[in-house]
């Protein structure tokens, strides 16, 4: 596949050249040099072939700013890496969201950032911070905000249109999803448009990442997404062993899986009493913390904390299991297996709540390829695209599991792949500790002082909510020189524009209920 | 003793039954009042598998009491630019057509403030007036998030009054008279809900809980979405009373089910009231249940359901009850 | 059509069934505070100073430094002294700022003696923000009395 591609390419481009990489130490297959005369072109080549862009992000190495573009395709694995490189003095690039709608939100987080202005972008206004920071904050040195940029990024102003009835939803919502503000356009009970806009927990993970070592990361890891927690432990770790080269033995492994596993569930279950939540149904919400306690008190005993974990080190975990674990987890899943029945009574056959949920929000296939959806919401709309068994990661590739699929992609269809995935969990933790082997839970002589070498390197993992993607650049010091996470909600959000456009106000927030957004994660 | 005796023969035996029977109203209100707002939290509580109040008291019993205080200590918040005739009505005309339903209630035997002989004429009448108290708050409050749920609540309410009416003329029609006390009597052969009015009971009590605002009907009032409801600008001992009288409202949506549908006061060995009381509250006790087990249902599903699915099975019942028993 | 309303119906009533059985089940909630659970032993509070092995009057600290320049949130302050006749430093004052601790165990992981270690004080509360500038060493001192 990578050969096919990289011949086509230097058939198009003749130009240019991609280079083979390792995948084993870049988690990439291919990197393209681009200029900006050829990105737009080069972005409607893999359009065309049927990649989606994965992420979008820019680096600010001192003498120029690169701009780094990861392709990725959802049947098979082939992650292409190009490069746009841009002075820092004006850094400009061309816009390519009339290709992929996700490049959208992705140039303006980069415009506010690092200050490079995408030509023929429709709306380069401010997406996470706002007015009154007067220098870009990812930038290497200070460099401030130009007054011709100042204007363009604060340009949106709903309050002075005249001709909109224009309604705020949110940041504070009786629902649970973070604070998120959704400024809509109504005409009666409709709505014209739907403007997310972000950043009220804006906490700077990214540049946090530029000042400390490896080692002191690791906590961060865990605020970002504090539903999944262990998943993003797990992310940061396995991207810097990776790039280091320290592999973690086989216990560590396991153990890696199956925490992981119950966190996916405990997320699972807190969104659903969520979604219900939303809707009106107020008794759900108590049941799933009922049986979340379970989970939550089995880790606790093992790793120490509820919910913000720190457990996983560079090259295993923190410390073993303690003596209760297998019983206590086979225990809980005799009993999460009964519950569900009662679920599916209560909630899943109940007409009320079909009529509320099905036929809503129905994302076509479409969808995924122009927004680089990941999670459930891809999987609802029937492409089987599930990170571990892509790009297998711990010991998914020796766990055979099933991967839910739904067909029209609507709001029940991701309700039902969320309810398959929770019990497909079930049957994963269990395969997993029947083979769980004894041995060392930590790889020895791991350095104190981690200093991996030169390069930079992407891996990705499933979180509870889609594809996350961790992308390190080193400078052989102690501390990243760039680090950048590309979490599952932030383009799971950007399809709520299209999806509330013409639909009802109790349409639209059963739609945003569905997505399993958690705002921390996208405003990191 | 006999200065009482005195003063009933001069205004006469029935007004002083009129008067002794709305003080007597008046205290089942403030009562009931009381008493729902406890058992809704403990019922809610033990069906979350949590126990509800339980500090103020021994099982919380105070927690009324208590939240009734902490209401009168609050600040009335009238913002500036409401209506300020129709802003300070609407708490208080809320509780006026309630209040005219229980004149005509058969407690017991002869326990009935006043049994006129179109009692149900009476009900039906004044219940509809209760969609006034709502749109009067809406429009005073000046606020268009207001404005927006008193007119869906005046919507859901004039498309549930007519099931509402549909349903109780057939037990009108089975006992042969609109008076509430022959229709509690005719029910010593048996109770209506088991003597072919089946669908009738089904369809008043769906439609009573929608004329009452509640789950999965409360899209009005809930914290939906973003509209906060008519009753947004009230603060204090005013939104009190809205609540006080949606309370009210369920009660006596349940007592007029028991009266036409589940034989009134009729039951053995206990004495008449008790039965009442224990039917009427086990209807209170059946909306709860609704209240903490279904989502909401979409306002325009809500009215679809009324038109298209609670009219025409109404109408049915009703001809064919008329028809059969014309024969 | 019929057959819809049906289904429905029964639906409806299902779902009813599942909240009148947890109505009559047994409460799970643990009535904090006039009960309490037992906390797990690995549950990260804030951390202690523990005795060295050999000589349980004294810590084992040996005011490296360490910790403090491992911690994240720059939590630690170890302030040591150089007594008489001794040729290591002793520890005088450890200041643990409770409030931007993150509970990430870098510390107890990093320290080369295993000082330190985890408490099971899962309920610390009080009205001034002071009061979680914890003393490792006055707490140690503390214990050691008891």
């Amino acid at each position: 596949m990578v050969r096919e591609i990289s011949d086509r390419f230097k058939e198009k481009f003749p130009s240019i050249e991609p280079k083979e990489i390792p995948y084993e130490q870049r988690g990439y297959h291919l990197f393209i040099e681009a200029e900006k005369n050829n990105i737009v072109d080069i972005a409607g080549f893999f359009r065309n072939e049927g990649f989606y862009l994965a992420d979008l992000c820019c680096v600010d190495y001192v003498d120029y700013l690169e701009l780094v573009y990861f392709f990725n395709n959802h049947n098979k694995l082939c992650r292409i890496k190009v490069t746009v490189k841009t002075d820092p003095d004006k850094p400009s690039a061309p816009t390519i969201s009339h290709i992929y709608n996700m490049a959208h939100w992705y140039e303006r987080e980069i415009h506010e950032f690092f200050g490079v202005f995408f030509e023929g972008h429709p709306f380069m206004v401010y997406l996470f911070l706002h007015d009154g920071i007067d220098h870009y904050p990812l930038r290497k040195k200070t460099v401030p905000v130009p007054e011709w940029d100042r204007q363009i990024l604060n340009s949106f102003r709903p309050e002075e249109q005249e001709d909109g009835f224009f309604l705020n939803l949110g940041p504070q919502h009786p629902s649970t999803h973070g604070v998120l503000r959704v400024v809509v356009k109504m005409n009666g009970e409709y709505m014209l448009s739907a403007e997310p806009v972000l950043g009220y927990l804006h906490r700077m993970h990214e540049k946090m990442a530029e000042n400390r070592t490896y080692q002191q990361f690791l906590p961060n890891a865990a605020r970002m997404d504090y539903l999944g927690a262990l998943n993003f432990n797990l992310g940061y770790v396995a991207t810097v062993e990776k790039l280091c080269g320290i592999e973690a033995p086989e216990r560590a492994q396991y153990i890696r899986t199956i925490t992981c596993e119950l966190n996916r569930i405990s997320s699972h279950l807190l969104w659903f009493g969520a979604f219900v939540a939303d809707l009106g149904g107020l008794t759900p919400f108590l049941y799933t913390f009922d049986d979340r306690e379970n989970i939550l008190d089995i880790l606790e005993a093992t790793a120490g904390s509820r919910l913000t974990y720190s457990y996983f080190r560079f090259g295993g975990l923190y410390n073993d299991l303690d003596e209760n674990f297998v019983d206590a987890v086979k225990q809980f899943i005799t009993r999460l297996r009964s519950r569900f029945s009662m679920y599916e009574n209560l909630v899943t056959g109940n007409v009320i709540f079909i009529n509320r949920v099905k036929n809503i929000g129905v994302m076509d296939k479409g969808y995924p390829i122009r927004y680089g959806c990941s999670g459930p919401v891809i999987r609802s709309t029937g492409i089987p695209f599930d990170i571990r068994r892509h790009e297998p990661y711990a010991v998914y590739d020796r766990i055979d599991f099933r991967i839910p699929t739904g067909t029209t992609g609507d709001n029940m269809d991701r309700y039902l792949v969320r309810i398959q995935e929770m019990e497909i969990s079930l049957d994963i933790i269990e395969k997993a500790l029947k083979d769980l082997p004894a041995g060392p839970y930590k790889a020895e002589k791991i350095p104190k002082k981690l200093k991996p070498p030169k390069g930079d390197i992407y891996h990705t993992i499933e979180s509870p909510r889609g594809e996350l993607g961790v992308y390190i650049v080193s400078d052989e010091s102690d501390v990243p020189y760039r680090m950048r996470w590309r979490v599952p909600s932030y383009s799971n959000l950007m399809t709520f524009p299209e999806l509330a456009r013409g639909s009802l106000i109790a349409d639209a927030i059963a739609t945003l209920g569905s997505y399993d957004l958690v705002i921390p994660e996208i405003d990191r | 003793m006999c200065d009482l005796a005195a003063i009933i023969n001069i205004i006469g035996k029935e007004t002083a039954r009129l008067i002794l029977g709305l003080i007597g109203v008046l205290i089942i209100v403030v009562v009931n009042a009381l008493v729902l707002t406890w058992v809704e939290r403990k019922v809610s509580g033990h069906m979350q598998k949590r126990i509800g109040p339980k500090e103020v008291g021994p099982y919380g019993l105070i927690q009324p009491f208590a939240d009734g205080l902490k209401l009168l200590g609050k600040e009335l918040l009238t913002p500036a630019n409401v209506d300020k005739p129709l802003y300070y009505l609407a708490p208080v005309i809320v509780f006026i057509p309630v209040l005219v339903s229980f004149i005509v209630i058969p407690f017991d035997g002869f326990l009935q403030v006043k049994d006129i002989n179109v009692g149900i004429l009476v009900i039906l009448a004044f219940s509809s007036l209760s969609v006034l108290s709502i749109l009067i708050a809406g429009w005073g409050s000046n606020n268009k998030y207001s404005l927006i749920g008193a007119t869906r609540s005046v919507a859901q309410n004039i498309a549930y009054e007519i099931p509402l009416l549909l349903s109780l003329l057939p037990v009108a029609f089975m006992a042969n008279s609109l008076s509430l006390r022959d229709i509690v009597e005719v029910q010593r052969q048996g109770w209506f809900v088991w003597r072919w009015q089946f669908f009738a009971f089904l369809i008043y009590f769906i439609a009573a809980t929608a004329e009452t605002n509640r789950t999965p009907f409360d899209l009005p009032e809930a914290e939906s979405e973003l509209v906060a409801g008519f009753h947004t600008e009230y603060s204090g001992m005013r939104f009190a009373l809205f609540f006080l009288a949606e309370y009210t409202n369920i009660f006596i949506a349940s007592a007029i089910a028991t009266t036409f549908f589940l034989g009134g006061y009729l039951g053995p060995v206990l004495p008449g009231i008790v039965w009442f009381f224990i039917k009427t509250y086990f209807l209170v006790f059946v909306i709860m249940w609704f209240r903490w087990t279904f989502p909401r249902v979409r306002f325009d599903q809500l009215l679809n359901f009324s038109w298209k699915i609670l009219i025409p099975v109404a109408f049915a019942n009703l001809i064919l009850t008329g028809g059969i028993l014309k024969l | 059509m019929v057959k819809d309303v049906i289904i429905g119906a029964i639906s409806l009533i299902k779902g009813m069934g599942v909240t009148i059985k947890a109505f009559f089940s047994p409460v799970v909630t643990v009535q904090y505070p006039r009960e309490t659970i037992n906390i797990t032993p690995r549950f990260r509070g804030h951390t202690k100073l523990v005795a060295d092995p050999e000589d349980p009057e004294k810590t084992s600290c040996i005011v490296c430094g360490m910790c403090e320049r491992n911690c994240p949130s720059n939590s630690i302050k170890v302030e040591g002294e150089k007594k008489e006749g001794e040729k290591k430093k002793t520890l005088k004052r450890y200041i643990l700022n409770f409030t931007t601790c993150s509970h990430c165990g870098l510390c107890v992981e990093t320290c080369p003696v295993d000082a330190l270690a985890f408490s099971a004080d899962y309920n610390p509360s009080d009205f001034k923000k002071e009061t979680f500038y914890y003393d490792l060493m006055l707490e140690f001192e503390k214990r050691k009395k008891r």
